[in-house]
């Protein structure tokens, strides 16, 4: 009853202030304006010609030509001779990729697989890569890609997809979760409205609860919302014509969306434990504005050092990241990625019954 | 006459901090508050807490509402220790500090609402509550106005009804009209008044000889955290409260400020 009572304030109070809805929602509306407008500039003008080598026959390549047509580009196909002078060519930047498909491609021959070859540096080379996989995953054909590039992959950013993506929405939870913890913890804190409830015989747990559980909700629309602003954008910002999602199964979104759903009150119960500890807003947002470098920082590392090893996903937050990453590249991480659930919902667990003892602290609640 | 209220060497201790030592130029590094407090107050009186700035009255008024505790000793409010049972305390008290602030954003009625509930009262009883009190100190009017642009005395209305939502049976107040225009002050007082008549209890600190003479039956002086003398009104005042004091203070201090 009475944690009830504390979460309904806590949404009452988000959904009664026309200012709090705005500034949670605003950065996805702009990151989608700024960046489609981005992409507006860079691609309407220039249009691609890719020099394809290609070797096997599959219906594919009409769909992968279509689809490349309908993005107003153009592409050569080109016999393969010798794979030797091919790969020069590409890092030559005079081709773009090599495909190849084996034989009885389109009949489920034994062992039928896609390979290709791309210059990992060029964007047309990203592009290219990134279309014939969609296609091949959008047309429901579950053979392995071989894909090799002809540079190292810590030479060049990895494909932004894999990488940033999962970087930016751990981002953009935190920045969520900042902008309604920091003032309602903090704020009540510093204001002396917590100590108001403090004196009730309300339980520091559901106190603690009763923070944790409305504003991970509510921080949780703020990150849709920029995610949405960057997913809707991306398509345009890359030249292409498609959804950035369009090419995953209903799996990968379950398990992108538990990872997403994991960190986020991972993230809020940080955020209201440092803002328990601190005196002030201006304390506690110092704090956090610390932890989220670290974060940012860490994650980052984490996008450019490939495979690290299973034991990543025991790091809260991290583990998340890294098993946004798999999935996005393609794979179903299903174990590590439930392992990075349930070790956050742990640590979730561990930070509200943190927050439960310093609520009942005098010191930090009363102390001078 | 039945004691509702029972302090047994109550003492506090507080360590200061850097910060604490630079501002009140001391080496001292822990602080005595509260030195051994003990003191009655009974049913339907107002208890007064008089002692001058520093001498641990707010210290003590926190520790019976069970904000802070005690390093020792203990205080039994209606049969319930402040250290063994702080929850069943904060449903019997009702606790008036300036420290205590409602959020701006929230009008009257909400909060009425939903303090009523963190003291895990039901609807039906708390309706009729927030119907009788808002008419008798005509908050009605104000129901729905935001916390923030209500005035003062107003403000200070809505905090003192919100304090007594629980209908609590001991009222504890720190300093009761300190900071207040004289509008809010009376505002204040006359809410005393009001409830000594609907047979409260009450405990207030403060260091206005005034407030004592006007307001308390029995009174407590509390110098550097101890209580040096202790009775009713008349036996504690002499004739007059301020002159009483002061004597007092001379005989323990040894100097006059
Ligand atoms: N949280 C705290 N940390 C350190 N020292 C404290 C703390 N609270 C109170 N003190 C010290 O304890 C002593 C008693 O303080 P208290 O606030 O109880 O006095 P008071 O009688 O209410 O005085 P005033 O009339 O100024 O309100 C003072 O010396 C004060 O500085
Ligand atoms: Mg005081």
């Amino acid at each position: 009853m009475k944690l009830l009572a504390l979460i309904k304030k806590e949404f009452h109070r988000f959904f009664h202030d026309p200012r709090l809805i705005v500034t949670m929602l605003l950065p996805g509306i702009v990151i989608f304006l700024l960046y489609s407008a981005l992409g507006e500039i860079i691609y309407t003008e220039e249009s691609r010609d890719l020099k394809v080598y290609l070797s096997g026959e599959s219906n594919v390549v009409a769909m992968i030509e279509g689809m490349i047509e309908q993005n107003g580009d153009k592409v050569e196909w080109l016999p393969l001779e010798s794979e030797e002078t091919a790969r020069a060519a590409i890092l030559d930047g005079e081709a773009t990729a090599i495909l190849t498909f084996t034989e009885n491609f389109d009949s489920f021959g034994e062992n039928a697989s896609v390979g290709i070859v791309y210059d990992n540096g060029s964007t047309d080379g990203s592009y290219f890569y990134s279309l014939v996989s969609s296609v091949l995953i959008g047309v429901g054909m579950r053979f392995p890609i071989r894909v090799q590039t002809v540079r190292e992959d810590t030479e060049v950013a990895r494909n932004f997809m894999q990488s940033a993506l999962p970087f930016i929405v751990i981002c953009f939870i935190f920045a969520a979760g900042m902008s309604v913890t920091l003032e309602s913890v903090a704020g009540e804190k510093e204001r002396g409205t917590l100590a108001t409830i403090l004196v009730t015989s309300a339980k520091r747990r559901d106190i603690a609860l009763g923070k944790i559980v409305p504003l991970s909700c509510i921080s949780m629309l703020g990150a849709t919302s920029s995610f949405l602003g960057i997913a809707l954008s991306i398509p345009k910002l890359m030249g292409m014509s498609f959804g950035v999602f369009g090419g995953y199964s209903g799996w990968s979104y379950l398990l992108l969306f538990a990872a997403i759903l994991s960190v986020v009150p991972l993230i809020v119960s940080v955020i209201s434990t440092v803002s328990t500890l601190s005196r002030s807003v201006k304390e506690a947002s110092a704090y956090t504005s610390g932890l989220m470098i670290l974060v940012m920082v860490i994650s980052l590392v984490s996008s450019f050092v490939p495979s690290m090893g299973n034991w990543v996903f025991l790091i809260p937050v991290l583990n998340a990241v890294v098993a946004m990453q798999g999935v996005l590249a393609g794979g179903l991480l299903v174990w590590q990625t439930l392992a990075a659930v349930g070790i956050n919902l742990v640590c979730t667990a561990g930070l509200v019954f943190l927050m439960t003892k310093l609520l009942s602290s005098e010191r930090i609640m009363f102390g001078k | 006459m039945e004691e509702i209220v029972r302090a047994e060497g109550l003492r506090k201790t507080f360590t200061l901090s850097k910060k604490q030592q630079r501002i009140e130029r001391t080496g001292e590094t822990r602080r005595i508050a509260v030195d051994g407090l003990s003191f009655s107050a009974y049913r339907g009186e107002i208890y007064g807490l008089l002692g001058p700035n520093g001498a641990g009255k707010t210290t003590t008024l926190r520790m019976l509402a069970t904000l802070i505790r005690p390093d020792s000793g203990d205080a039994v409010l209606m049969g319930h220790s402040i250290v063994k049972e702080p929850d069943r305390v904060r449903d019997i008290i009702g606790f008036m500090t300036s420290e205590l602030k409602l959020e701006g954003f929230f009008t009257p009625d909400y909060l009425f609402d939903f303090f009523g509930m963190m003291h895990g009262m039901d609807k039906d009883k708390l309706a009729a509550r927030k119907r009788d009190l808002f008419a008798r100190f005509g908050i009605d009017k104000y129901a729905e106005v935001p916390v923030k642009s209500l005035s003062t005395g107003m403000l200070q209305k809505v905090s003192l009804v919100i304090s007594i939502v629980h209908d609590p049976e001991i009222i504890i107040f720190d300093e009761p009209t300190n900071g207040l225009d004289v509008l809010t002050a009376k505002v204040v007082t006359d809410f005393l008044v009001e409830l000594k008549g609907m047979g409260k209890s009450i405990l207030l600190s403060t260091h206005i000889f005034s407030l004592v003479e006007k307001l308390c039956d029995r009174v407590g002086v509390i110098i550097d955290g101890k209580l040096v003398q202790e009775g009713t009104l008349v036996e504690v005042s002499k004739g007059d409260l301020e002159t009483s004091f002061f004597e007092l203070y001379h005989r323990i201090k040894g100097e006059i400020v």
